[in-house]
């Protein structure tokens, strides 16, 4: 083996959500003296706005940290990974670059649902698993307690592990050696065919795609020919480098390293997270394992709130999809809310920071529809259709039946919230697997259920149910036949298609009801009655009606002061804007969302 | 001055009050005697600064209550404004009165400087409600003043405020008003403004006003029954026989010119709004904000002003101001269903949409 490789590490951080990831590897960096103290900002490798403040890692971001250990100096490749489900197969893909993997647990919550679905994707992908316990600084910090936790529940040894604050800096140290003496070094062979894998991508404006790639064997520099071996397209290769934590070009990326690859590639979706990169000239005939075409799960339409802007809208996702090869958008058209796309997503948290850069980054105006999933429709005819607008389910009666994406949902609760837990998953279509007493305060629950249950307020009412302490994590795992019906709205006669819901047909009067109430409130009066109605098909399921409008603010002009009644009307007028008509009745467009929001004055 | 070729309407502002009304957010002070004579000395540089040439067409001293004034501080008004402007033979010229304020006195005397129109504060003829909203007045002083008034004064209009007591009272009291001689009545609706203590009292459910339904009920009393009583209904909040409109608010409503002295006035004046401050001392300081009315704005005051009164928007003005309403779909939608009317080229609201005009011009606008 190449000596040098003996002298680099390449690890990642897995951890629950706020278990403290983020300022662990600020920490690491500040410590190994990669970015300078002057430079150093909180949380530094979320460079998105909208992580920082969100708290959680979105893309991810590699950085070479040099640290002398015993008079030798050792590159550590820190690859941070996102802490969200959504995220699982771009965190499964960060891992299988690493050799180790730093397990973060927090003193005083413990184990939770997240940190074991991450250990578990961490030994799927053969890691060398380190824990670390953080925030002992904390008051109401168990160290022991926690430490048998892991080694109880998760079944790592964690006697002599590295206790530290990474908020305070203690014993940080402890993390850097742990790294080296417990992680293993990479193997591979610079001198054998080219095999990188790419674990990540973002857009540049300059330098086209960028890849962010391990390389097992072989060696890459600028003028070589690569090929992505699932895509099958070949590349010039432009420009080599490495992150510290900013991008530093170099001359060759070989065995063993982790760096970024740019080649000219104009198209993000030519590069596929995932894919194994090899010579043109002189490739490999086995491509890398695990290998996954991301697929949405969650669906929502979105439309621009000024109908004239839908150019702005197309472009904008056009420029979020070049940094974001898993947002996947089509042409939409709703009679409500006229055109549009239907965006597919990761999960909600996807959705919402899709939604989010939307507004923020591009200054879009934006009106999205309740989130939906996609469901197998088997017609009479036999003709089967994928779903994930409500609107588009065909007739009843062509309908087979209709079968619906399923979800293993790992719950870890405090024993005290286990019938409050159950009771919300009976009341989501749960079906109970199993539940284990992993210690005397946490509880592991498993359950199946209907993916359309979880995006609807799952997560919320878990929540509130639980006071916070239960965590959850869930995986897909296939299609099952339901029930289900679609719910449509009608106002004033006439339908509203992005109203229009697909739910079990034993909640359709309620929810049905509950949405009728909601756009009650949400709609402000007309000039004459307008009458809400639910229904499935034909059949009326609830009715409500916004009575008409009777009198305005009639301020009256005193002395001639026009121009506060001006400004006034112009202010309403604005937002007006914001509204939709169906028919003639205007709907503001937080309507179209309230079909999730049902149970928020319960 | 003679031979003034530029006509305007002239607004004073008097902002003393005895005692401030519960729901009152206007400018005005309850004000010692020195305070008045510092105002005045103000108000009459105001006066004398503003640019020589224009005939006066119409005077209104709002408030506050005018009635407060001494009379030998009005009269100094009265000489200044016949020193800037010439004040045309048929002027109208209107003094804001409150029944408690005023007498046989001060009645001779308004007549005597040339005050020809009388709007009095009533409000309501029930003693509990008066009491209630912090009037100083009872009915039975009201109605004397009132009768009183009409002995010198035939075009006298009253204030009645919709939304204090239950649907039917306000009808009763125009009723009785009518029969006093009365040949305008106003009528605004209560709003509860921020920092007015009838906000704090209905915040804290010691007193609850009608709701939009009941006072949009009570309104449409109101306007039906002054309808049967031959009184026309030229703008929403304001009723009158034939030929006793206020031609000082109209003009606010018809686009002319018109100029505010005082603290917390308006001015419109070639197509330029302005406001003097409505801090105290800001105003004595001279301070104002203008606001020069665009094209574009100008196209929405023209709908604002012209739907909330029986003048009416003229379609061909637009059209000239490129903007062509008839493009609007809301305005097609409000032609089909009758809430608006055209007529040759000129758009009417519907006075049975008068209470929701907000809606309706809103909509309209570009």
């Amino acid at each position: 083996m190449n000596d040098e490789l003996k002298y680099i590490r390449n690890f990642c951080i897995i951890a629950h959500i706020d278990h403290g990831k983020s300022t662990l590897a600020d920490r690491l960096i500040e410590l190994t003296g990669t970015v300078s103290k002057r430079e150093m900002q909180d949380q530094i490798l979320d460079s998105m706005e909208l992580e920082r403040e969100k708290g959680i890692t979105i893309k991810l971001a590699p950085t070479r940290l040099i640290y002398e250990y015993e008079g030798k100096e050792y590159t550590l490749n820190l690859i941070d990974t996102p802490g969200h489900v959504d995220f699982t197969y771009e965190v499964s893909r960060s891992l299988a670059a690493c050799e180790g993997a730093l397990l973060l647990v927090d003193a005083s919550q413990g184990v939770e649902a997240q940190t074991l679905a991450n250990t578990y994707l961490a030994l799927d992908n053969n890691l060398e698993t380190v824990p670390v316990i953080n925030k002992i600084d904390l008051p109401s910090a168990r160290v022991d307690e926690v430490k048998s936790e892991i080694e109880d529940v998760i079944g790592l040894d964690a006697h002599d592990c590295p206790c530290i604050s990474a908020k305070e800096g203690t014993n940080v140290e402890d993390v850097l050696k742990a790294i080296i003496e417990k992680i293993p070094c990479p193997k591979g062979d610079e001198n054998g065919k080219l095999k990188c894998l790419i674990f990540d991508s973002h857009y540049d404006n300059f330098k086209g795609a960028i890849c962010l790639i391990r390389v097992f064997d072989g060696k890459v520099k600028k003028g070589d020919k690569i090929l992505m071996m699932q895509t099958n397209k070949v590349f010039e290769v432009t420009e080599v480098g490495i992150f510290v934590p900013n991008t530093k070009e170099v001359n060759l990326l070989k065995a063993g390293d982790v760096g970024y690859l740019a080649g000219s590639i104009k198209t993000i979706s030519d590069v596929k997270v995932g894919d194994t990169i090899t010579s043109a000239d002189n490739p490999i005939s086995e491509p890398l394992a695990g290998y996954k075409e991301v697929k949405p799960v969650v669906f929502c339409g979105i439309f621009p709130v000024d109908g004239a802007k839908y150019g702005e809208l197309k472009d904008s996702l056009d420029k979020l999809k070049l940094n974001d090869a898993s947002l996947q958008f089509s042409p939409e058209n709703s009679t409500a809310l006229g055109y549009g796309f239907r965006c597919g997503f990761l999960g909600l948290l996807h959705l919402e920071i899709i939604t989010e850069r939307l507004e923020r980054e591009f200054n879009l105006d934006i009106i999205t529809t309740a989130p939906s999933v996609s469901y197998m429709v088997f017609k009479t005819n036999g003709d089967v259709l994928e779903i994930s607008n409500p609107s588009n389910l065909p007739p009843q009666v062509e309908i087979d039946h209709i079968e619906e994406p399923m979800v293993k949902v790992n719950v870890f609760t405090p024993p005290d919230y286990v019938g409050a837990i159950m009771d919300l998953c009976q009341d989501k279509r749960g079906v109970y697997k199993n539940m284990t007493y992993l210690d005397k305060r946490r509880v592991e629950l498993n359950y199946e259920l209907p993916l359309g249950e979880i995006i609807y307020d799952f997560f919320d009412s878990l929540k509130s149910r639980t006071h916070g302490y239960a965590s959850f994590d869930y995986e897909f795992f296939g299609y099952s036949q339901a029930d289900l019906v679609r719910v449509d709205i009608l106002l004033n006669g006439e339908k509203c298609d992005a109203l229009s819901m697909i739910v079990h047909k034993d909640k359709a009067y309620t929810r049905g009801r509950e949405l009728a109430e909601r756009l009650k409130k949400i709609i402000p009066r007309q000039l004459f009655e307008v009458p809400i109605q639910a229904c499935i098909g034909n059949k009326i399921i609830a009715r409500e009606t916004i009575s008409a409008l009777r009198k305005d603010v009639l301020a009256k002009c005193y002395g001639g002061d026009i121009s506060r009644k001006r400004k006034l009307l112009e202010k309403q007028k604005e937002g007006k804007k914001k509204m939709r008509k169906i028919g003639s009745v205007e709907i503001p467009s937080e309507a179209f969302m309230s079909i999730l929001k049902l149970n928020d004055e319960k | 001055m003679k031979n003034s070729d530029k006509e305007i309407s002239v607004y004073i502002h008097l902002p003393f009050c005895e005692r401030k009304c519960l729901y009152c957010a206007f400018t005005s002070f309850v004000s010692s005697e020195d305070m008045q004579k510092e105002y005045i000395k103000h108000l009459l540089k105001e006066i004398e600064k503003f640019e020589n040439g224009y005939k006066a067409k119409t005077i209104y001293f709002g408030g506050g209550t005018p009635s407060v004034l001494r009379l030998d501080l009005l009269e100094k008004i009265f000489d200044a404004l016949k020193t800037k402007f010439e004040i045309a033979t048929d002027a109208e010229i209107t003094m804001e009165v409150n029944p408690n304020s005023v007498g046989e006195e001060k009645f001779k005397f308004y007549k005597k400087l040339g005050v020809n129109r009388l709007s009095i504060g009533i409000q309501s003829l029930n003693n509990k409600t008066l009491k209630k909203i912090g009037r100083l007045h009872t009915k039975e002083e009201a109605l004397n003043k009132l009768k009183l008034a009409k002995r010198y004064f035939d075009n006298v209009s009253c204030d009645l405020i919709l939304g204090l007591e239950k649907e039917k009272n306000v009808v009763k009291y125009a009723k009785k008003l009518i029969k006093f001689g009365v040949k305008h009545i106003s009528c605004y609706m209560l709003e509860v403004h921020e920092n007015t203590p009838l906000f704090n009292l209905v915040e804290s459910k010691k007193y609850r006003p009608l709701d939009d339904e009941a006072v949009a009920k009570s309104y449409e009393k109101l306007r039906k029954f002054l309808k049967k009583q031959h009184f026309n209904q030229y703008e929403i909040s304001n009723f009158s026989l034939p030929n006793f409109e206020s031609k000082h608010n109209l003009a606010y409503w018809s686009y002319d010119d018109y100029v505010g002295f005082g603290v917390s006035s308006h001015s419109f004046i070639h197509g330029v709004r302005y406001e003097n401050s409505s801090v105290l001392n800001d105003y004595y300081e001279g301070k104002t904000y203008s606001e020069t009315i665009t094209n574009d704005k100008e196209i929405e005051e023209r709908i604002l002003l012209g739907l909330r009164c029986k003048n009416g928007v003229d379609l061909e003005k637009l059209k000239k101001m490129g903007y062509f309403l008839e493009k609007n779909e809301f305005f097609m939608q409000f032609l089909e269903k009758n809430i608006l009317k055209k007529e040759n080229d000129k758009v009417y609201l519907n006075p049975n949409y008068y209470a929701v005009s907000d809606f309706i011009i809103e909509h309209l606008f570009p």
